[in-house]
């Protein structure tokens, strides 16, 4: 992946894991905001419900305590009836069933305290202030009426809080009223343990909005806490929630006493919902996460084999040659995709080594037709001089001279194989010589040094005779002096080394490289960049010419080639 | 490969991350520990502090422990409990200080392993209470004073029974009783004594103070006990019309004694309240609100004589509501 260039667009991952997140979010967020609304309504709903209950159950209780304090009034009015002795039985009986009787006390028309029955007490010689009775109420009243609970007052040391019930008595008696002290705290303990969730409480008010019973009064009077109980006293039998409080306000049946039940929203409501705020994150999450990693791993499972195809076609386009494709897995679409290309890869390889065989089979053909030209120029003036030889009867250098034009020719043929031996080729190269001396009337010598084991090698045909021409032609030919070719032949490891060396003129550096450049088209015969070619073409880059030479020193032509056995490169 | 690994334990961390959240978000819910250090647990005004305790208790889901010597001098059982409290992992005191000075070492101890102290009823001479709920006991000690000197015509004189002079809310109320008395100038302290709490002891000092000194016409005493001894006392020697009783905090006998005369007036005290405001702070401490708690909280008080003993108010005051015995 190193070498992937970086480039502008998005990689596949990462739209993928941004498109999948993306949705899976907003779809969760919805989802969680849609759920949360309607669980918080659930809840504030249950929150009523709940609160309700508790507030009914109270003012049942209640209104149950009212009733059986209205019984027990029927039966204490009753017992009035009786004559003292039984009605004192009766009463006795009464209290010993009803412990939470306090007391029972009855007025004569003026309010004067006649008789008290209670469990086990006497009521004081002087009573301060009786809480139990009040003579005007009872007679504007004319009805049976309750009190709010107050302390009852008549006893010494015994301060138990009570709710009275007062009736009138039928006239004629020595009684006119009796009053019947309850005692209130089943009711103010039952009150106590009322709990709505954890801090929420009961309490009662009568209709006007007065607190008839508040668990925690000693809050409340001290000014510790309040009620607001005037706004409470307006609103009809109900549950009400506001911001922070649900109010839950139902009245007690037989009473103009109201229960209302406090809980607070925070509590029933917005811990709950809280929770479920928390726990829906923690499942967005785990959601989220899970979505990531399965984006995750799809984009993987389409990106990375796609990843792998274009650094398969990058590192094709930078080397097609040695480039061995290994098949990418994944989908059946990347797999397809994988298979064309593997295809496309033989295929184009396959073209490109044609191409390549074509080019050289090309070259090859060019350069044999060259070969298998004579330099007409060549052949003139080597007749020309054997005629010349003929006419003045110098008859044996004419054979000679002959005799090396037809080796020449014959080696130049070779029947049309393209190597020869080394000792063929160096026979050609002598012929050559032999018949340019003649021509050239000895301005030069040449001399030859051959390592005998090279004889057998295999070398192209004319490779040294275009070299020695180009000797003759550009060093030896502007000489004055008398001129030497010196051709040796050695092994240089695996390598034939053929080396001509002249004395001549000399080349500076932009001869050689004209030299070496130069086409056969402004020649006749193969010409030096042609054998440098040949050799290439045959046996590599690490093959060919290699000119050194020095202005008015000489010139030497190193020719390299590897060791060929006959037949070896024949069918090349 | 290796990316895919760490990309899988990633996902592992974010689960285990998401698990764990919701682990400590039920570790959260625990009840908080809190001990209530009293210095009695007998009297009806430690009573209703325990009830306005327990109140406050059950609203805020607390747990409390409520501790208290036997007498109320007997600061050495305190410092005990509370380091037992401490001991047993309490996070928040709420303590009343028997002694001023002695219990501090113990708070300071306490505090120093980080449980929050909050003082009520009587404060303790250390920095590491964070909040101090009770009566404003100089008020109340003026109070006191100025009852006796609306009620009582002419010049006045003054005995005073009070309780452990190592207490502070008892020589507060004292300082507040004999400055307001000073600034009258028709009255005079003839006599102050400090007696045990406890009723019978205070009704022999008290005796004793009475015969000692008959010329006395005010007689202050200013707790639950002493006030009892004293009305006991006054009642004993006949002396109900002649001396003008002040008390402290309701008891049925000096209610009893107020209907009959022995007790002219009494300064109630609001303990239920000390009681729920002291748990409720201590919660507020230990929850993290502590940063809205004022430094002291005065608990209302109020004169009650016999002109307003049955009030509606004053029944409030006077008479706690009995739990249902079952």
């Amino acid at each position: 992946m190193k070498g992937v260039k970086s480039r502008g667009g998005l990689r596949i991952t990462a739209i993928l894991v941004t498109m999948v997140v993306g949705v899976v979010a907003i779809i969760l967020c919805c989802c969680i905001l849609l759920f949360l609304n309607r669980y918080r309504s659930a809840i504030v709903q249950n929150a009523r419900t709940s609160s309700a209950q508790a507030v009914s159950q109270v003012s049942n209780t209640v209104s149950n305590y009212l009733r059986d304090m209205n019984q027990a009034m029927g039966l204490v009015e009753q017992s009035m009836l009786e004559s003292a002795d039984s009605r004192d039985e009766l009463l006795g009986a009464f209290l010993k069933f009803r412990p939470d009787v306090v007391a029972v006390t009855s007025y004569s028309p003026n309010g004067a305290l006649l008789d008290c029955w209670s469990p086990g007490r006497e009521p004081r010689e002087t009573i301060y202030q009786n809480l139990s009775f009040d003579l005007n109420k009872a007679r504007a009243k004319g009805a049976p009426y309750m009190t709010a609970p107050h302390v009852e007052t008549i006893f010494e040391s015994y301060y138990p809080w009570v709710v009275t019930m007062t009736a009138p008595l039928a006239p004629g008696g020595e009684a006119a009223w009796v009053s019947l002290d309850l005692s209130f705290s089943s009711i103010s303990s039952y009150i106590n343990n009322v709990s709505i969730g954890q801090r929420g409480y009961c309490f009662l008010m009568d209709s006007d909005g007065n607190i008839v019973y508040h668990p925690q009064q000693q809050l409340l009077y001290s000014g510790l806490k309040s009620e607001n109980t005037a706004a409470l006293a307006a609103l009809k039998d109900d549950v009400y929630v506001d911001d922070t409080v649900i109010y839950c306000v139902t009245s007690v049946e037989g009473s103009d006493w109201r229960v209302v039940g406090v809980s607070y929203v925070d509590e029933l409501v917005n811990r709950n919902v809280q929770d479920m705020i928390r726990l829906t994150c923690v499942l967005a999450v785990v959601v989220l996460a899970a979505a990531l990693l399965a984006s995750w791993l799809l984009s993987r499972l389409l990106g990375r084999p796609l990843r792998g195809l274009a650094s398969a076609m990058e590192s094709f386009e930078a080397d097609a040659d040695h480039f061995s494709y290994h098949p990418v897995g994944g989908t059946r679409e990347v797999q397809e995709l994988s298979d064309s290309f593997g295809h496309m890869v033989v295929q184009i390889q396959q073209l490109m080594s044609t191409v390549r065989e074509e080019e050289v089979n090309l070259r090859k053909t060019e350069l044999k037709a060259l070969q298998a030209q004579i330099n007409p120029h060549f052949l003139y003036n080597t007749l020309d001089s054997i005629a010349w030889m003929c006419e003045q009867g110098r008859n044996a250098d004419a054979v000679k001279m002959v005799h090396a034009l037809a080796r020449l020719f014959r080696i130049s043929i070779s029947k049309g194989h393209e190597l020869i031996p080394i000792a063929k080729e160096i026979e050609h190269a002598e012929s050559y010589l032999q018949i340019q001396k003649y021509r050239y009337k000895n301005q030069f010598t040449y001399d030859f040094q051959v390592d005998p084991e090279c004889l057998d090698y295999y070398c192209n045909k004319i490779t040294l005779q275009p070299i020695i021409e180009n000797a003759i032609n550009h060093g030896l030919d502007l000489m004055v002096d008398e001129g030497h070719i010196q051709v040796t032949v050695g092994q240089d490891g695996d390598d034939i080394v053929f080396c001509v060396q002249d004395n001549g003129v000399g080349m500076s550096e932009d001869q050689i490289v004209s030299i070496m450049r130069r086409g056969p088209k402004d020649r006749t015969g193969i010409g030096i960049k042609n054998v440098n070619d040949r050799l290439k073409i045959y046996f590599g880059k690490e093959y060919g010419l290699h000119i050194t030479s020095e202005l008015d020193v000489g010139t030497s032509v190193e020719i390299r080639m590897p060791k060929i056995r006959e037949g070896s490169y024949e069918t090349k | 490969m290796k990316r895919n690994r760490t990309a899988a334990l990633c996902c592992a961390a974010l689960l285990l991350l998401g698990l764990s959240s919701c682990g400590t978000d039920t570790a959260s819910s625990t009840q908080h520990v809190v001990t209530l250090v009293s210095k009695s647990t007998q009297t009806e005004f430690w009573l209703s502090v325990f009830a306005g305790a327990e109140a406050a208790a059950t609203e805020y889901n607390v747990k409390l422990n409520i501790v208290g010597p036997e007498t109320e001098e007997d600061y050495k059982t305190q410092n005990q409990m509370v380091a037992d409290a401490v001991a047993q992992g309490t996070e928040a005191l709420v303590f009343s200080a028997i002694d001023y000075e002695n219990n501090a070492d113990a708070v300071d101890e306490a505090a120093g392993k980080g449980v929050k102290i909050v003082a009520i009823d009587s404060n303790v001479d250390s920095s590491a209470v964070s909040t101090y709920i009770g009566t404003d006991n100089y008020a109340a000690g003026q109070m006191a004073a100025r009852a006796a000197l609306e009620r009582v015509k002419g010049r006045l004189k003054v005995g005073i029974i009070n309780y452990d002079i190592s207490s502070a809310n008892g020589q507060e109320r004292q300082r507040g009783a004999e400055d307001t008395f000073r600034e009258s100038g028709r009255a005079e302290v003839t006599a102050v004594i400090n007696t045990l709490a406890e009723a019978g002891q205070a009704q022999k000092d008290t005796e004793a103070l009475l015969n000692e000194h008959p010329e006395i016409d005010v007689l202050l005493a200013f707790n639950e006990p002493t006030s009892v001894g004293a009305a006991q006392a006054v009642e004993v020697l006949g002396l109900s019309e002649q001396v003008f009783l002040v008390g402290f905090d309701s008891n049925v006998l000096t209610i009893d004694g107020l209907q009959e005369g022995s007790v002219d007036a009494l300064v109630v005290q609001n303990p239920y309240a000390m009681g729920y405001l002291g748990v409720e702070s201590a919660y507020k401490l230990l929850s993290g609100q502590g940063g809205g708690l004022e430094q002291t909280v005065d608990t209302s008080t109020r004169i009650v004589d016999r002109s307003n003993l049955f009030s509606i108010d004053s029944q409030k005051a006077l008479f706690a509501f009995e739990q249902r015995e079952d």
